[in-house]
């Protein structure tokens, strides 16, 4: 026989005809389970409102392709996990490609003419070599994660849940999913190599050593002396490995290996602006934000089945770290039973709880303090590897509650003080430029005179007492920079971006539309915020509303401007700073080198938090936080003073240096209340750059 | 049970207040005007009455100026109509003639019960009220603190809260003026999305003010700023001498007549 030199192999190897026939029939059963289980989901998705995510599909499709072949999503920052789950993923792609190469070669192929059958000779080789070498990665990567889940244990993998009471919910089931899954997919490789090395016990050829870890196997089978049984041996594990496949298949939509598909269709459809733009209210509609599971979009739907549970905005969630009621993780998972409990789903295995409720949402499924917990740091969605989008539902689970009224006292009195007076001191809006009566020169009044740089102060910068004089420096600086600049006085109001993160939208509005009117008067080229939050929403959220400017942040000016040498550090700086990334000009804007090159320029020794850039950890003040009432465990460090400890584990640190009104009250208080003063000074980083480039007192030029 | 609640505007105290040039009232071309914050729990309480025994809530208001956006906010925290009566009240209107202009206003809007905001953060007087009451020949119960119906709607049980926590029950026979002190729950918010739909889709419904005849009751002399001493003396010595030091002091001021 001619085939005996083509390396190749039997299909179904010592097959009686009927047992040929039980195996199609089977597959055929395990497809037919496996559409059922995906159609109940797509029938679930189909009732979800339009998410508007099918634009630039050519763009979403090769982003995507990137960020799972590669997975940077997912190696961000968790290197080992990455890599496992890299060798898992390309090991699976092998193994079910491999597969179908064998359908259509056997199935297909051979019965048109098979002459025509390609599954042999050198690609047969090569085909040979690759599944073995992806399949044992595939192996060692699923043993990798089994050792860090049952082993290693981390926190992120624990369960428990920071909303509910220890003892009224069970997630036994979820784990008993996580088991299935992995021993599933463990013991499929496994039985695959066995009866592959039993085969090639059975029928040693020359080229089978290409089959690298079964032809090691069929020589370990022949040092046991297993060889003569190796025939009956393929056969029974040739079924338990099918069975183990094909019941695989048939399981994937009713457990956490669905996220096989969803994720992929998640990182497809996911918006790169989530939380940064939020969804606008559409004209018309009869209420704002989400009562019920109806209100949701199929995105968001298809968002609560790709949790994995993988734990990262659990762990990274400021609110779960300091007592709150909140966890990202717990808030997806609680509206996916719900989701599945109303709309149906497929999911076998279940969290056990008492769900209480008339199917709303916010304030019902979703309670009311777990909602207002939320800072709107984004640390969720930065987190997440498979594109979830907690913040921006949050915020429509908000809208709901202040539609509804039910809304945190002091919140509501701010809420009132900016509606009526445009800030959130309540003061009047007559006094927000009177900060600027300390400076030695005029600021120019944008409204009335062409400027280069308008510059949006905000609130905190404007009206806080104890930030006046940084708001100066920042003036003072900008004047020494020689920049034409100049400011809105009391034309401008505040940005909204936190009422916006509250989820008073029609607030919001009104506050947008009375600064764009302002701004559309005003002649000037460019905006500068000191602010990180009016950075975000006059970057991302304006221009959906006819307001399209360039937008920098201080901070980049600033380091543009002593990168270029416009002007001389006249006294370099000494000390170990380190540098806290504000939510909004890390995550949000993504201006993080900026700040540290001014740092370096100024002659500090920067050195970083454990935490830093895109993974800075939340001061707690965001979302609207610093305008609610004090929730927070007792005894439990808040965020900020939490980060404050982890500043302080860099030997000799001196300045914690933030770029961020906000900031400096948050953490002048936690080096209070923590009980660090001496040890730690909380620094604008405008104090620094000031303290550097001014020039001994007479030479100050006078402004004008 | 129909619920009216007359609200009144009062200077917003965030700004800078100004006397006028007479010495006798404020300088109201540079008030800003708002609701006066005890006509806000007035409404909650109307509008808490309402969502337990059903009913409808009719806000009045006299056109002071600034009075349209208070309305809206009304319609949009859930009044059912909201009444603007239209006059010559911008430079101010005493309790008196509005206590009568709105008495003239009620015999056209159905009432069981009258809800006034126990008095007003800028004459303070908490006339109005009891000047209504009069005027309607209706009982009026002042300092409450909560308002229970009984049942069939023609009397009320109302709480008034004394100093040193103690409570006191009381019946009124409906309909009634009752001064209120504090809602049960803290005024609601009016999304600022519902506002403007409000504008949108609702109407205020205006009257004109009959022209009335009424006495000011108190007037005011002179109205001023505190004024601030720039200096404080403190009398040092034993106290015979400070004393001593006293009386001549006032001697000296004019406090006292020998």
């Amino acid at each position: 026989m001619t085939d005996a030199i083509v390396p190749a192999r039997e299909v179904f190897r010592n097959f009686p005809a009927p047992l040929v026939a039980a195996f199609y029939l089977l597959s055929a059963l395990a497809i037919l389970v496996f559409c059922y289980g995906a159609w109940l989901r797509i029938r679930k998705y189909r009732r979800g409102r339009p998410a508007h995510r099918m634009s630039h599909l050519g763009r979403r499709l090769r982003r995507a392709a990137a960020a799972i072949g590669s997975h940077s999503t997912l190696g961000r920052r968790h290197a080992g996990t990455g890599a496992a789950h890299f060798a898992i993923f390309w090991g699976f792609v092998a193994l079910f490609i491999g597969t179908v190469i064998i359908m259509i070669d056997y199935d297909m192929v051979r019965l048109v003419n098979p002459q025509w059958r390609f599954w042999r000779g050198t690609f047969y080789l090569w085909y040979s070599i690759t599944l073995d070498v992806l399949g044992a990665a595939f192996v060692v990567g699923l043993g990798a994660m089994m050792a860090r889940r049952w082993w290693v244990r981390p926190a992120a993998l624990d369960y428990s849940r920071p909303d509910r009471a220890p003892g009224s919910y069970d997630r036994a089931p979820y784990v008993a999913d996580d088991r299935l899954f992995l021993w599933l997919l463990f013991w499929i490789g496994v039985t695959g190599f066995l009866v592959e090395g039993l085969r090639i016990a059975a029928d040693p050829a020359p080229f089978e050593r290409w089959s690298v870890v079964g032809w090691q196997l069929a020589n370990l089978f022949d040092l046991m002396g297993v060889t003569s049984l190796a025939n009956p041996l393929h056969l029974a594990g040739w079924w338990v490995h099918a069975l183990l496949a094909l019941g695989f298949v048939a399981y994937i939509p009713y457990s956490k290996a669905i996220h096989i598909v969803v994720d992929m269709a998640n990182l497809l459809f996911t918006d790169e602006r989530a939380g940064k733009r939020l969804p606008a209210v559409p004209e018309g509609a009869g209420a704002q934000g989400y009562e019920t599971l109806a209100d949701f979009t199929w995105k968001e739907l298809l968002d609560l089945d790709a949790c994995t549970k993988c734990g990262r905005c659990h762990v990274a969630c400021p609110a779960r770290a300091s007592g709150a009621p909140l966890s990202p993780r717990d808030l997806i998972l609680e509206l996916r039973e719900h989701a599945e409990a109303t709309f149906g789903g497929s999911s076998w295995l279940h969290e056990t709880a008492v769900r209480e409720g008339d199917g709303k949402v916010a304030g019902g499924v979703i309670k009311a303090e777990t909602l207002w917990a939320c800072t709107m740091c984004l640390a969720c969605v930065e987190a997440c590897p498979v594109g979830i989008e907690h913040v921006p539902l949050i915020v429509q689970l908000r809208r709901r509650l202040v539609g509804d009224g039910t809304l945190d006292a002091t919140l509501q009195g701010v809420l009132e003080k900016i509606g009526r007076y445009g800030n959130s001191f309540g003061q009047s809006e007559r006094l927000r430029g009177r900060w600027t009566q300390g400076l030695p020169f005029r600021v120019k009044d944008a409204r009335k005179e062409p400027v280069e740089y308008l510059w949006f102060v905000g609130d905190y910068a404007s009206y806080d007492p104890s930030l006046q004089e940084l708001t100066r420096a920042v003036a003072r600086v900008f004047q020494r920079l020689g920049l034409d600049f100049g400011i809105l006085y009391d034309g401008e109001r505040n940005s909204g971006n936190d009422v916006r993160r509250v989820g008073e939208e029609g607030l919001y509005q009104l506050l947008m539309e009375k600064n764009l009117a302002v701004l559309g008067k005003a002649q000037f080229k460019e905006i500068i915020t000191t602010d990180p939050h009016s950075y975000n929403t006059l970057r991302f959220e304006y221009p959906e509303f006819g307001g399209a400017f360039r937008v920098r942040h201080y901070t980049e000016v600033l380091s543009a401007a002593l990168g270029g040498g416009r002007v001389p550090v006249a006294r370099r700086l000494a000390g170990v700073a380190t540098y806290h990334d504000p939510c909004y000009l890390s995550r949000y804007t993504e201006v993080t080198e900026a700040p540290r090159e001014i740092l370096r320029a100024l002659g500090l020794t920067l050195v970083e938090m454990g935490r830093n850039r895109a993974n800075s950890f939340c001061c707690g003040a965001g979302g609207g936080r610093i305008w609610m009432g004090d929730t927070r465990t007792p005894g439990v460090p808040t965020p900020s003073e939490q980060r404050i400890h982890e500043a302080l584990e860099i030997a000799g640190v001196r300045y914690f240096v933030v770029a961020c009104p906000k900031d400096v009250t948050m953490y002048r208080d936690a080096v209070k209340t923590s009980g660090q003063e001496g040890r730690i000074e909380v620094k604008e980083l405008i104090e620094l750059v000031e303290e550097a480039i001014s020039l001994p007192a007479e030479e100050i030029p006078d402004g004008g | 049970m129909n619920i009216v609640v007359p609200v009144k505007m009062v200077p917003d105290l965030v700004e800078e207040l100004e006397v006028d040039a007479a010495g006798h009232a404020l300088d109201r071309s540079f008030l800003k005007l708002r609701i006066n914050e005890f006509d806000e729990h007035a409404l909650e309480e109307a509008l808490l009455l309402k969502a337990t025994h059903g009913g409808t809530v009719t806000v009045l208001a006299l056109d002071t100026g600034e009075v349209d956006e208070t309305l809206f906010t009304c319609l949009a925290k859930g009044a059912d109509r909201a009444v603007k009566i239209t006059g010559d009240f911008q430079e101010g209107v005493s309790s008196h003639a509005a206590a009568v202009v709105l008495a003239r206003a009620l015999g056209a809007v159905p009432h069981d019960l009258i809800l006034t905001g126990v008095q007003a953060a800028d004459d303070r007087d908490g006339q109005v009220g009891i000047l209504l009451a009069t005027a309607l020949d209706l009982p009026h119960v002042s300092v409450v603190s909560g308002v229970e119906p009984a049942p069939g709607g023609k009397a009320a049980t109302v709480r008034q809260e004394y100093s040193g926590g103690i409570m006191a029950e009381l019946e009124v026979d409906l309909p009634a003026v009752l001064g209120i002190q504090a809602a049960r729950a803290a005024p609601r918010y009016a999304p600022v999305s519902k506002v403007r739909q409000v504008m949108k889709t609702q109407k205020l419904e205006e009257i004109p003010a009959p022209p009335v005849e009424a006495g000011a009751g108190s007037t005011v002399s002179r109205l001023a700023k505190p004024e601030t001493a720039d200096r404080a003396e403190i009398l040092e010595g034993s106290p015979e001498e400070v004393a001593d030091r006293l009386l001549a002091l006032f001697a000296e001021r004019g406090f006292l007549k020998r």
